[in-house]
């Protein structure tokens, strides 16, 4: 069980194994758009995982990267296809960023560490787990990013009126990609100074 | 580790690789007719908020379009003549050009003179979230209300998309702030409507 747990904590992809991060940058200006993100990378991980498991025996190893990519691809696009036909406005905020779950490192990751090396059932839990590490770091980042960038939640104003009256304004680097790096650097750092969570002398 | 012979491998490819096609086509074909739907309600609510309709739902969309909205395109190009909320007659231009990942379109409601901006909407396909995307947002629409697409002495000049503070010699008429983070995606804008809003005015004058 317990290993099921680590990308939640000290094997998170993003903040420790530092997989991702380009798509946890570029999605995170609102709220969201990153749950649906974080929602498309688990669901597409997991499948993933479970498929390359249940043919991990038959799968030639010279080409084992070549049937990763079309498995992936393969479901990225029915993704994409679903959330269009079924939520299509969600579908049009994500845009570009649901065909480059295609390139996330996370995804080809577990498959090489674990889905070639594992029973189908462990390979899709690990797959939901590493989603979920994923999303919860795109959902910290974002609301952070949506609350001082924006002033709104979920697209509904929080910041009162009163404040902005008072002279408060809206960060505007907060929904500028560098901010989104520098958040994630800060994450990073929390996670990696908590006491028994250093990655660093194993590596 | 196991080996595989070479005819194993391209075998074992095709199979995986066709499998992948019938699969996809499957789920294209299948779900064609609700992604259609969706693309021709959302392109109705889109022109009826352009010309001040507010929040109509999905299911009355089509039927309202109908009722007040004919094709009559202009120069080749997709107009419609409207009736506009507030009861009087408009011009619907379609415009269409580049932003910066892709595609970006809208629909302009020309007021009776064929002059001035009752209202815009604006949409993409893969602007950037949160920047880019931004075009869509009311602020950005509601800038254009009232704005003209011609000068003083009634020559073509488009609404300019010009960065805050940076508008010059520009009437206060003929220009609207861009998207501050959104440079290239307010560009596109800016060329798609000086591009295409010219060919309607010159049609039209003819």
């Amino acid at each position: 069980m317990k290993q099921y747990l680590g990308p939640l904590n000290k094997e998170n992809p993003v903040l420790v194994q530092t997989l991702g991060v380009c798509s946890a940058l570029a999605v995170t200006a609102q709220l969201k758009p990153a749950v649906v993100m974080a929602l498309s990378v688990t669901a597409v991980c997991a499948v993933a995982n479970l498929v390359i498991s249940l043919i991990r025996n038959t799968i030639p190893p010279r080409i084992r990267i070549i049937v990763q990519l079309l498995v992936v691809s393969t479901l990225v696009i029915m993704v994409d296809q679903i959330l269009q036909a079924y939520v299509y406005e969600v579908s049009k905020m994500l845009s570009v960023f649901v065909g480059l779950i295609i390139t996330n490192c996370i995804i080809m990751g577990r498959l090489e560490a674990f889905a070639l090396l594992h029973k189908p059932l462990p390979s899709f839990v690990d797959g939901v787990m590493n989603g979920v590490g994923y999303g919860l770091v795109l959902v910290v980042v974002a609301f952070f990013r949506e609350l001082l960038g924006s002033g709104t939640l979920w697209g509904h104003p929080v910041v009162p009126q009163s404040w902005y009256a008072a002279g408060y304004l809206n960060n505007g680097l907060m929904i500028l990609p560098p901010m989104a790096l520098i958040l994630v650097g800060g994450l990073i750092w929390i996670v990696n100074s908590r006491k028994g969570s250093i990655c660093l002398p194993k590596c | 580790m196991k080996t595989f012979s070479n005819r194993y491998i391209f075998l074992y490819i095709t199979v995986l690789v066709m499998v992948i096609a019938v699969l996809l086509t499957a789920v294209s074909m299948g779900l064609k007719p609700r992604r259609e739907a969706n693309q021709k309600v959302e392109k109705a609510q889109q022109i009826l908020r352009a010309a001040g309709y507010e929040n109509v739902g999905k299911e009355a969309a089509l039927r309202m379009f109908d009722s007040v909205a004919v094709r009559n395109d202009i120069g080749g190009r997709e107009c419609y003549d409207i009736r506009c909320a507030d009861g009087t007659d408009g011009l619907v231009v379609f415009v269409e050009g580049k932003g910066l990942w892709g595609p970006i379109w809208g629909y302009v409601v020309l007021a009776d003179d064929r002059a001035t901006v009752k209202g815009v909407v604006f949409a993409h396909k893969s602007e950037t979230p949160g920047l880019g995307d931004r075009i869509t947002s009311p602020e950005f629409i509601r800038s254009f209300v009232g704005k003209r697409i011609l000068d003083k002495d009634g020559n073509f000049v488009s609404v300019s998309v010009i960065p805050k503070g940076r508008g010059g010699e520009i009437p206060e008429d003929n220009r609207v702030d861009a998207i501050s983070g959104a440079t290239l995606t307010s560009k596109g804008v800016n060329a798609m409507l000086r591009d295409q809003l010219a060919i309607t005015t010159e049609t039209e004058k003819r």
